[in-house]
């Protein structure tokens, strides 16, 4: 099924929300933002729980706008569960669910078998969320919105639920719409990524195009990438423009920019760190040389800024712990930048 | 000032103490100052018994009629705010703050013999006035405001997102009122019940003018003391100590009691 927004509206004193359209069909949606970007409006002007001042909810054929939430088919998970705490866990699901058997089902799949005779109030975050999920799915919704579910959880509890829900939304053929402000997580569980900023729809696409397109500078941020400069294109070319960054030429694959002053934005992880004047390597890279002035530990990975020959620039790099172990990087280290071409994206800028 | 320094705690104890004694000791006092064996005998006076009854079954159905037409109100302002919630809640105060005398001419002006809907009433057959009608016409106005404020608090503390996650799942409103909402406001709605209820029994003042017959208790008490003194005010005095203690047990048991 489809669920089909088209010029959805809602204007509050303080805040104005859309207009948005939106596709979502069989497949998860997450939907990244900051707070107070409009991400949860979006999950309630779906559910019914606030009404648009304009545009349709179109589900398949049936329009949503004007019919109470009650009888929409759409399931919701509330950020904390929003779990009765007067029953246990066995009659949260059961309230919901319209055959016996579902629910038994859905008690082993989430593996809630130890806990359904037990009160939310004493339950954990991951346990909660766990019978939340299995109280909404035992509607058999026709849409699945789910709000910041694993954001109250702990970190490795966060990590073990994200996978198990990986596996769960991949059994349900319906649209999924799943609000989070966590990148990782957005990018783990998304078969495509909207970004919401200030009531909009800044960009929808796969997470790769997100990740390593972005259309704004807002985007850019918000996924991840520090290295964003205001460049100008100096030559174009079929193969892609020619960009100036400070005393910098760079090469790179972009072929569809208008305007010559351009924001130049190269995601850290697509940074490579050599030693200096290795020979050979990527020719279709872009080499620049540097040296160290910061470097970061973050756990999985190293953050690693580099300062461009001439000053102009400093670029971060992320780098795995063998890499910087192996070049027994440090402050004052002079290294060699190699960036793919096709990694350094343009993003045009107004004039 | 130091060295001459009051001990503030120590007065602070004192103060509370005299009060908490100037509660406690009339009370005492008015279970030593007749005989037990006396009161237990003048209980089955049929004017106390009459009284209890009137009383029981009046305050009784004023708090059935309180909850009634208040628990959908004290719902509405618990889910509206807005300029009409705060004037609809300060005219639901309203009997709270009036003296309950002025309350009962406020009625009479409504019910009484002379008005419109008391004559209307009165060829219908129905005493608004000097009957148990009056009684408990009295008793729900100056009562069911307990009801409204404290079962519109109760409701407040249930978080809404559990409404919309039992509509979400299916379910009705009234579904959702039923075994969401209900439930848990259930101990403070039970208090403003309590409380209303407590209110009832002990009414006086627009009982007085409304109803003077059938007597309730608290009539009951005025009246043998103007005609007979003190000493035969003593047994329904008793009953209705009796009757709000256990009141205030239901508040500290069952029901959630606004007041801690």
């Amino acid at each position: 099924m489809t669920l089909e927004l088209s010029r959805l509206r809602k204007a509050y004193s303080r805040f104005d929300f859309g207009p948005v359209d939106l596709t979502v069909d069989d497949e998860v949606l997450a939907v990244l933002g900051p707070s107070g970007s409009g991400k949860t409006t979006l999950l309630s002007l779906i559910a019914g729980i606030t009404g648009p001042d304009s545009g349709s909810i179109l589900l398949g054929e049936r329009e949503l706008v004007g019919s109470p939430l009650e009888d929409r088919h759409v399931g919701m998970v509330f950020q904390e569960g929003a779990l009765f705490p007067h029953m246990t866990a066995r009659e949260n699901i059961e309230y919901a669910a319209t055959a016996d058997e579902r629910a038994d089902e859905l008690a082993t799949l989430l593996e809630l078998a130890g806990v359904l005779d037990r009160k939310p109030p004493t339950l954990s975050g991951g346990e909660r969320q766990r019978v939340a999920l299995a109280r909404t799915l035992v509607t058999d919704p026709d849409v699945l919105l789910l709000d910041e579910p694993l954001s109250s959880l702990d970190a490795p509890i966060r990590k073990r639920l994200r996978d198990e829900l990986h596996g769960l939304f991949e059994s349900l053929d319906i649209p999924i719409l799943y609000v989070t402000h966590d990148q990782r997580t957005a990018m783990a569980l998304g078969d495509r990524i909207a970004i919401v900023r200030d009531g909009d729809l800044e960009q929808v696409g796969s997470p790769s195009t997100v990740l390593t397109r972005p259309t704004s500078r807002f985007v850019a941020r918000f996924t991840g990438t520090e290295n964003l400069f205001r460049g100008t294109v100096i030559d174009r070319t079929a193969d892609g423009a020619t960009v100036r960054l400070g005393d910098l030429r760079l090469q790179t694959t972009a072929s569809d920019v208008s305007t010559s002053t351009v924001t130049v934005c190269i995601h850290p992880s697509r940074v490579a760190i050599e030693a200096p004047y290795t020979a050979g390597g990527d020719r279709t890279a872009t080499t620049v040389t540097g040296t160290v002035v910061r470097w970061l530990n973050e756990g999985s990975e190293y953050r690693i800024d580099i300062e461009t020959e001439s000053g102009s620039i400093t670029l971060t790099a992320n780098v795995r712990p063998p890499t910087f172990e192996r070049l027994a990087l440090e402050n004052d280290s002079e290294v060699q930048l190699r960036i793919p071409r096709e990694s350094i994206h343009l993003i045009p800028e107004r004039e | 000032m130091g060295t001459f320094g009051f001990d503030w705690l120590s007065v602070a104890l004192v103060l509370g103490g005299v009060l908490l004694l100037y509660y406690v000791v009339p009370m005492v006092s008015l279970f030593l100052s007749v005989p037990t064996g006396e009161i237990l005998g003048r209980m089955t006076d049929p004017t106390v018994v009459d009284s209890a009854r009137t009383s029981l079954l009046s305050a009784s159905i004023s708090t059935v009629v309180a909850t009634l037409f208040g628990l959908p109100l004290a719902y509405w302002l618990a889910r509206t705010d807005g300029a009409v919630t705060k004037v609809v809640l300060a005219v639901v105060v309203l009997p709270l703050v009036l003296p309950p005398t002025v309350g009962g001419i406020v009625l009479l002006t409504v019910f009484g013999p002379g008005s419109p809907l008391g004559e209307a009433a009165i060829a219908a057959g129905i005493e608004l006035t000097r009957s148990l009608v009056g009684v408990v016409l009295a008793q729900t106005f100056v009562a069911s405001p307990f009801v409204v404020v404290t079962a519109k608090a109760a409701f407040q503390s249930v978080d809404r997102t559990l409404e919309y996650a039992s509509r979400s799942l299916g379910k009705s409103r009234w579904t959702t009122a039923r075994h969401v909402t209900l439930p848990l406001a259930g101990p403070g709605i039970l208090a403003g019940v309590t409380l209303a209820f407590a209110r009832a029994i002990g009414e006086f003042g627009a009982t007085m003018m409304l109803a003077y017959y059938p007597r309730t208790m608290p009539v009951q008490i005025w009246v043998a003391f103007i005609e007979l003194g003190l000493d035969n005010a003593y047994p329904v005095a008793i009953l209705l100590v009796l009757i709000a203690a256990t009141a205030l047990v239901v508040l500290n048991t069952v029901a959630s009691n606004p007041w801690e």
